[in-house]
């Protein structure tokens, strides 16, 4: 085990290196640089900056120099100084921006992800159990509604729903008048009325996928004899379904959880900017578009680490959980 | 606050006629700053204000208090802010009219000499930064010494404060008064000084004026190496000279709250964060005419949003109290709609862009070229095109027809410029475009150029929003036979097709059409039809394209009016530019004088009505912000 987990961690070295190079480079493909982005941007706001200026910007912010010096620089500073750099929009240190929409970024992606299984998994089981009933159509239909409905629309449409029909606040995490106020029961009443919209649609959007795959373990399951034997021996229904097949239809969710954690990390981009809400995916979709290479290098660096550490758990939570693959 | 007012009045009415003028005013200041007083935080209203301030007058005398909310789209968005609350010495305000006047904002006075050489300004007496320490003419040769002619801060100085290659040189009388001078006659500083300020770090701000008492401990003329990477290392800045400039960690007033300042509002809780607030500042020099200190409101914040249907979201909700920026014409609907719910109104503004197709003069298509160059073709382009059509469908009939000239308000205005070659004839354009020689035509209808092939235009545009105005100019253009191919690129592809003049049209605002003097480099050609032609003039024939006679002429009279010793002669060579310009035809202009959507809370006053939006005249700042006051319950 031991030495299984070591090999792969020194597997994850160069994997990690070649996807720092290589987003790096994809990061500065498009024509131009930050400072062109920058200058375009004002331009369309109807404000322009001289050539001169331009140039004095470029030279600034190293940008004159070779691709390669610039992604040693970037890299050096991270491996040996763990200083990620300074976002060249936002001219501050790229780890603060990150971390200051880090808890919210976590605290929504994990709620939604508890919410999601805590429906995908009984319902799942429920439908396989009750194949063709008519609560069975009936999350098909959802299931099939909600994998097929974007996010971002979803939001758009509960969005409207909620301003139109429901006069509620919508949009970003508090209403202006709570921003920056105290903490308070009625903060945190507003705080709540803000976030069914996000955690209704990331939930339902996940779940849809996951009960059609539970289903069809599921069923793949029930159809075996040590089912029938268990259940000729006497055990009641819900012990022999949630003991048994649940245990083996559950591997596939396990061996892809480690994925979950840059998810987590990320939050659905689009769906918060839609949303307004502060947290890190719009940073990062803001980054590239304006090539703002630190912030948009760094937090793809994060995401890999991230993924790459996320596999290995996955496949060490299956080793784990799955005997079958531990004594194989 | 009204009672308070009454008997302000009345108080002014009895000392007025005791008093000398002007010297025994009482002055009111913001019960927020009074609190302060109380406490013993701040010396009284009087002992902050100069001697003798500036009196701005209000639209209607207003009361003290409330939040301006307002919305931002990211720390790039610094300049909506900006505007709020730009100073100059001399600054562009609205009269009753609505026409742009240059008004003094911090001096006492200012004189210029005959040949226009010499600017002489006379600072407030007792004008303060915002800490309480008084502003001095010693501010201002730290700015000239330390910061303008220091080669680590400003690296080249801009042509416009160096005309003729030679920087300006400035010269102090007394603790008030200073003296700017150059080796050429420059009649037009003071309209450029009123939009740019003085260079980097510039537009936001104050011209002339650095606190020196905050600022020399982090200039390298003043401090040590040492002390200078030590203050790098505590704001986390790569370099000592990254603490300084328009986005420096020390010198952005965007990013720094201890920043001296003399603006009406200074920042409280800076960028990045999801609200971003600004607070009155107290030692602000102006009051309004009763004598109450501006500014009336007391804080200013704004929301972060990234996507444009929040911010109509916020709008339709009432969340936002006085905002022009970002709020698109397309939306108008919606916004009316929402009127009674979010309890605004839209107060309009005249759009100073003219939406035009920018033909390509300096084309490499030399076939191309020679067709653009032909008159009759440009006039048959021109009166293709149904602006009627146009403005009926795309701008809700909100925009006028217009030819690319100076617009309504400007001093270069003139109405038979604004509607040459503006009416819809296509008859008169194929007939033009037969006379001209290019009466074959292929299978399709399309007319064939002088070389045999199809005459077609690729016309580009970097925004989706415009799509349909392109398909109807396509139509227009294809009744008459020529094939109009739109295409909707990316913004930094379309910066690098300007840049390597690889573009035959495209379609885009066409500005600085209000005060041309202040940034004529549209009309001669830069960054737009002619591109090339401008390079050969500032490069004086070492890059480029050699340009047409008619253009050349327009050099010359930019040179001659640059150089003239009075505002009046200069007028004369401006007004003779524009009229070359737009007889020649050169930009077919459809429609401008749009409107301008400002949305502007029920609670809110004193918002002008009817200004000209334009970056020259610094967009909203021309409507007086620190006079707009809101209604308090």
């Amino acid at each position: 085990m031991l030495a299984f987990i070591g090999n792969r961690a020194l597997l994850a070295i160069p994997t990690l290196i070649f996807i720092s190079f290589i987003s790096f480079v994809i990061i500065q493909l498009p024509p131009g640089d930050y400072v062109t982005a920058y200058a375009a941007q004002l331009r369309h706001a109807g404000e322009y900056i001289s050539p001169l200026q331009e140039e004095m910007m470029r030279d600034q912010f190293g940008l004159n120099d070779p691709m390669i010096v610039q992604y040693w620089r970037w890299i050096s500073d991270i491996v040996l100084r763990g200083d990620f750099g300074y976002s060249l929009e936002w001219n501050a240190p790229v780890s603060t921006l990150i971390w200051d929409r880090l808890m919210l970024t976590l605290a929504i992606s994990s709620a939604s992800l508890v919410l999601t299984w805590a429906i995908a998994i009984p319902v799942g089981v429920y439908s396989a159990s009750r194949q063709y009933s008519f609560l069975d159509h009936l999350f098909t239909v959802f299931g099939f509604l909600g994998k097929g409905i974007p996010d971002f629309l979803l939001a758009l449409i509960l969005m409207w729903l909620a301003f139109a029909y429901l006069n509620m606040d919508v949009g970003g995490l508090f209403s202006p008048e709570f921003q920056n106020a105290p903490w308070s029961l009625a903060k945190l009443g507003n705080l709540l009325s803000h976030l069914w919209i996000p955690l209704v649609v990331l939930a339902t959007g996940g779940a849809a996928g996951l009960i059609r795959v539970m289903r069809a373990n599921m069923l793949d399951e029930l159809g075996k004899p040590y089912v029938e034997t268990a259940y000729a021996q006497g055990l009641s229904e819900a012990r022999v379904v949630w003991t048994y097949p649940v245990r083996v239809a559950l591997n596939p969710f396990i061996s892809t959880v480690g994925w979950a954690l840059p998810a987590l990390f990320s939050g659905d981009v689009i769906t918060a900017v839609v949303l307004n809400l502060p947290t890190t995916g719009p940073l990062l979709l803001q980054a590239l578009k304006m090539q703002d290479m630190y912030l948009a290098g760094s937090f793809i660096l994060i995401l890999s680490v991230f993924t790459v550490v996320g596999t290995l758990i996955s496949d060490i939570l299956l080793a784990w959980f799955d005997p079958r693959i531990r004594n194989a | 606050m009204n009672a308070k007012n009454w008997v302000a009045a009345i108080a002014l009415a009895a000392l007025s006629s005791t008093a000398m003028a002007g010297s025994a005013w009482a002055f009111q200041e913001a019960p927020m700053l009074t609190e302060m007083v109380e406490a013993g935080s701040l010396p009284p209203v009087d002992e902050r204000l100069p001697v003798n301030p500036t009196v701005v007058e209000a639209l209607s005398v207003g009361e003290y208090g409330g939040t301006w909310r307002r919305a931002y789209s990211g720390p790039g968005d610094r300049w909506g802010p900006t505007k709020l609350m730009e100073e100059r010495v001399l600054k562009w305000t609205a009269d009753e009219d609505g026409t742009a006047v240059l008004t003094p904002g911090y001096i006492e006075s200012y004189s210029v000499n005959e040949d226009s050489t010499a600017f002489t300004f006379t600072l407030l007496e007792g004008l303060k930064w915002s800490d309480g320490m008084p502003v001095t003419t010693e501010d201002v040769e730290f700015w000239y010494n330390d910061v303008f002619l220091n080669p680590a801060l400003v690296p080249t100085i801009d042509p416009t404060f160096a005309p003729g290659g030679v920087p300006l040189e400035l010269e102090v009388q007394d603790e008030r008064t200073f003296t700017i001078k150059f080796a050429q006659p420059y009649v037009y500083f003071l309209q450029i000084l009123a939009k740019d300020s003085t260079g980097e770090p510039s537009l936001d701000r104050p011209s002339f004026l650095f606190p020196k008492h905050y600022l020399s401990q982090y200039n390298d003329k003043y401090a040590s190496e040492e002390e200078l990477a030590a203050a790098a290392e505590k704001y986390n800045v790569a370099a000592w000279t990254d603490l300084w400039g328009s986005k420096g960690a020390l010198t952005g007033w965007w990013n720094n709250p201890d920043l001296p300042v003399i603006t009406a509002w200074k920042i409280e809780t800076p960028a990045p964060a999801e609200t971003v607030t600004m607070v009155r500042n107290p030692y602000y020099y102006a009051v309004d005419q009763e004598g109450n200190q501006l500014p009336y409101i007391d804080r200013i914040e704004h929301r972060l949003f990234q996507d444009p249907e929040t911010l109509n979201l916020m709008v339709a909700q009432g969340q936002i109290d006085m905002q022009a920026r970002y709020m698109g014409l397309d939306n108008y609907t919606f916004y009316k709609e929402n009127e009674e719910r979010g309890g605004y109104h839209i107060v309009p503004g005249l759009d100073s862009n003219v939406w035009s197709l920018v033909p390509n003069m300096n084309t490499t298509d030399e076939v191309l070229r020679g067709l653009f160059e032909t008159e009759a073709v440009r006039h048959a382009m021109s009166v293709a095109v149904d602006r009627e059509l146009i403005n009926e469908l795309t701008q809700s009939g909100l925009a006028k027809e217009l030819q690319t000239a100076p617009v309504m308000g400007s001093p270069y205005y003139s109405e038979e410029l604004s509607t040459h070659w503006t009416e819809y004839d296509p008859d008169l354009a194929n007939e033009l475009l037969d006379e001209a020689g290019l009466s074959e035509r292929d299978g399709a209808g399309f007319r064939l150029r002088p070389d045999g092939q199809r005459f077609s235009l690729v016309v580009e545009a970097n925004d989706a929003a415009h799509a349909k105005t392109l398909e109807l100019l396509a139509e227009n253009f294809a009744d008459v036979g020529i094939e109009f191919l739109p295409r909707v690129i990316d913004r930094t592809q379309w910066d690098n097709n300007r840049a390597n003049n690889d573009f035959q049209m495209h379609w885009i605002p066409f500005d600085r059409l209000t005060y041309v003097p202040a940034d004529p480099r549209r009309i001669m050609g830069s960054d737009g039809y002619a591109n090339q032609s401008f390079k050969w003039y500032n490069t004086d024939g070492a890059e480029g394209m050699e340009p047409s006679p008619e253009l050349q002429q327009i050099y010359d009279l930019w040179d001659q009016a640059s150089q003239s010793a009075s505002v009046e002669v200069a007028d004369g060579y401006v007004s003779q530019m524009a009229e070359i310009f737009v007889n020649q035809g050169w930009v077919i202009g459809v429609y401008g004088a749009g409107t301008v959507v400002n949305i502007v809370s029920d609670k809110m006053h004193n918002v002008q009505a009817d200004l000209v939006q334009d970056d020259i005249f610094r967009g909203v700042g021309l409507a007086r912000t620190q006079q707009f006051w809101m209604e308090q319950d």
